[in-house]
């Protein structure tokens, strides 16, 4: 198998709006895929896509060597699935919601359902009404439900919805667990960067429903902007002096400067010296690299524009 | 076959564990118990303004206390009220898929979506059916206690037929009611429907062409406005099963190729 997933100029429209536009999708078996984008960027459309619960307008949609066709044909044993918001029977138990998916996934055995439970953290919780569920526990029922066949491939629209921080870490590592450990392809949706950050090994960022980068976690510190971040207790003195010496000056909330011209970077001891002649001396001065975040924020501003 | 077993089990353990099922039910017994009550004051009027069943300003109901007329008012009963109670049902099994979100849990499954759906059907079709024969015992117990007049086993299995076999055509008509359950994604949609339907079975009876007219037919079927052979003909029957057909197969192609995207 080549791909876990592969779309090929995936687009779709309702009426006038494109909300997937000609996204071209691969995901290597054992890859944790983090899908970035705004509200409506068109993450969920995507997932759905891949789920086979709507039909693209235009392109293809293969998962797992299996071409995601009409009438809901799929190879929906090997993946599991977790779509916005979690739902369950209210009226029904944790576990009988979770009895339920083991039929319907077809699990013969029997303990799965009890083992999915233990797993998640929710055995406490086993014999509650879904409907009495806080967010935090509904989403782990959610998760348990995706985790119940052991799937191959699972595929999380915003896994850490309503967790606590401690339920965030737990189902990171549940992830790294999976892939690590059983070689399972993780393709995820999350708002949560620093999620992502932490567990993507690739990120593809969606933006007005066009995949508009795609990069290895490892390329972020290659792309990433860097930049001179200057306090001083004399701003006026030092943007002045700055300005004069020709640099491209932007001010931050905080009262800082930044400077983002190569020869500020590579050599903050100048801008040092320049301000210290100036009677404005750095009380802060710094090399940073934009976060994932930063970068998310700064793409995404660029195509709005 | 497997398939449709896992289907089967889910839909039974959420219609057993839902409130709305045994509500409808509870409303429906209100018929035997209501004509039970008219067979009481039909038999003795002057015996029922003593005890306080009427008033003494009743307009008192014209007919006979006899098991012909219970059976009747059953009938009536199943045809008018079946219609809706199934709709109801119908409605509840697939529109909460859409109320509660729960409906994409069911679609990317080796399960496939046809099994789901027909096993919902059959759920619908067994509780409707359950119900009706519930409601034919309880009309059976009431006549016995009210001790009416008129009984023979050959009425017994006529009545059982009409009102069974009501029952046998209100329920492929329950496909249109899925439908709407779910492209309307929810309850209202379909509830609407199920009124207007009600609306225009008694309309195209009243005018006279319903026979023509599918949601008319089990109402006829049922013997309320006179014999079967009288009313319907071969025709009625074909419209009413190629109305269903439609009904299905819409159903159907709905579930298996329409975006969904709740």
């Amino acid at each position: 198998m080549e791909y876990a997933i592969e779309t090929n100029g995936l687009s779709k429209s309702y009426r006038e709006v494109r909300a997937v536009d000609a996204v071209s999708l691969r995901v290597m078996p054992g890859e944790i895929y983090g899908f970035l984008g705004l509200n409506g960027a068109g993450k969920t459309t995507t997932i759905r896509a891949l789920l086979g619960m709507i039909r693209p307008s235009e392109g293809s949609v293969k998962v797992l060597d299996q071409d995601v066709g009409p009438r809901g044909r799929g190879p929906w044993s090997r993946i599991g699935h977790l779509v916005e918001r979690p739902s369950a029977y209210p009226e029904l138990t944790v576990r009988e919601n979770l009895e339920i998916a083991r039929r319907l996934q077809k699990i013969t055995d029997k303990e799965s359902t009890s083992r999915v439970i233990e797993r998640l953290g929710i055995a406490s919780y086993a014999q509650r009404k879904a409907g009495t569920l806080s967010t935090g526990n509904l989403q782990r029922l959610g998760l348990a439900r995706a985790l119940l066949h052991e799937p191959e491939l699972l595929i999380l629209d915003e896994p850490a919805n309503g967790l606590d921080p401690a339920g965030v870490v737990e189902i990171r590592e549940l992830l790294r667990e999976l892939t690590h450990g059983k070689g399972v392809t993780v393709f995820m949706s999350s708002h949560i960067l620093t999620e992502v950050d932490r567990l993507a090994t690739r990120i593809g960022i969606i933006h007005k429903g066009k995949l508009i980068e795609e990069l290895d976690a490892g390329q972020l510190d290659q792309i990433s902007a860097r930049f001179l971040v200057i306090k001083t207790r004399n701003m006026n003195a030092a943007f002045n002096v700055l300005k004069d010496a020709g640099y491209s000056i932007s001010t931050e909330p905080g009262d800082s400067i930044r400077l983002k011209d190569a020869r500020a970077v590579d050599a903050p001891d100048e801008v040092a010296q320049a301000l210290v002649h100036a009677g404005a001396s750095p009380t802060y001065l710094a090399v940073e690299q934009e976060n994932l975040e930063d970068h998310f924020l700064r793409l995404t501003a660029e195509k709005s524009e | 076959m497997i398939n449709l077993s896992s289907g089967l089990w889910a839909e039974a353990l959420k219609m057993l564990r839902s409130k709305v099922p045994y509500f409808t039910a509870l409303g429906f017994t209100m018929a035997p118990l209501s004509g039970g009550l008219f067979m009481v004051i039909l038999k003795d009027p002057e015996a029922a303004k003593t005890l306080g069943l009427i008033s003494t300003k009743a307009q008192l109901l014209t007919g006979t206390a006899d098991w012909p007329a219970l059976f009747g008012f059953l009938g009536q009963a199943v045809a008018a009220g079946g219609m809706i109670l199934y709709a109801l049902i119908t409605i509840w099994v697939f529109g909460r898929e859409f109320s509660d979100h729960t409906v994409k849990e069911s679609l990317a499954l080796p399960t496939p979506r046809e099994a789901i759906i027909t096993a919902k059907f059959i759920v619908i079709a067994l509780w409707s059916l359950s119900i009706t024969l519930i409601i034919f015992g309880i009309g059976l117990i009431v006549g016995r206690l009210v001790n009416i007049p008129g009984w023979s086993e050959e009425l017994l299995r006529n009545s059982f037929i009409g009102i069974m076999g009501t029952a046998v055509l209100t329920l492929p008509l329950m496909s249109f009611v899925a439908l709407l359950s779910s492209a309307g994604r929810g309850y209202l949609p379909a509830f609407g429907w199920t009124i207007l339907t009600v609306f225009l079975a008694n309309l195209s009876a009243i005018l006279g062409w319903g026979d023509w007219f599918p949601w008319a037919i089990p109402g006829l079927f049922s013997g309320a406005v006179g014999p079967r052979s009288d009313v319907l003909g071969y025709h009625s029957y074909v419209i009413l099963t190629a109305t269903s057909i439609i009904g299905f197969a819409a159903s159907y192609w709905w579930w298996r190729n329409a975006d969904q995207t709740r």
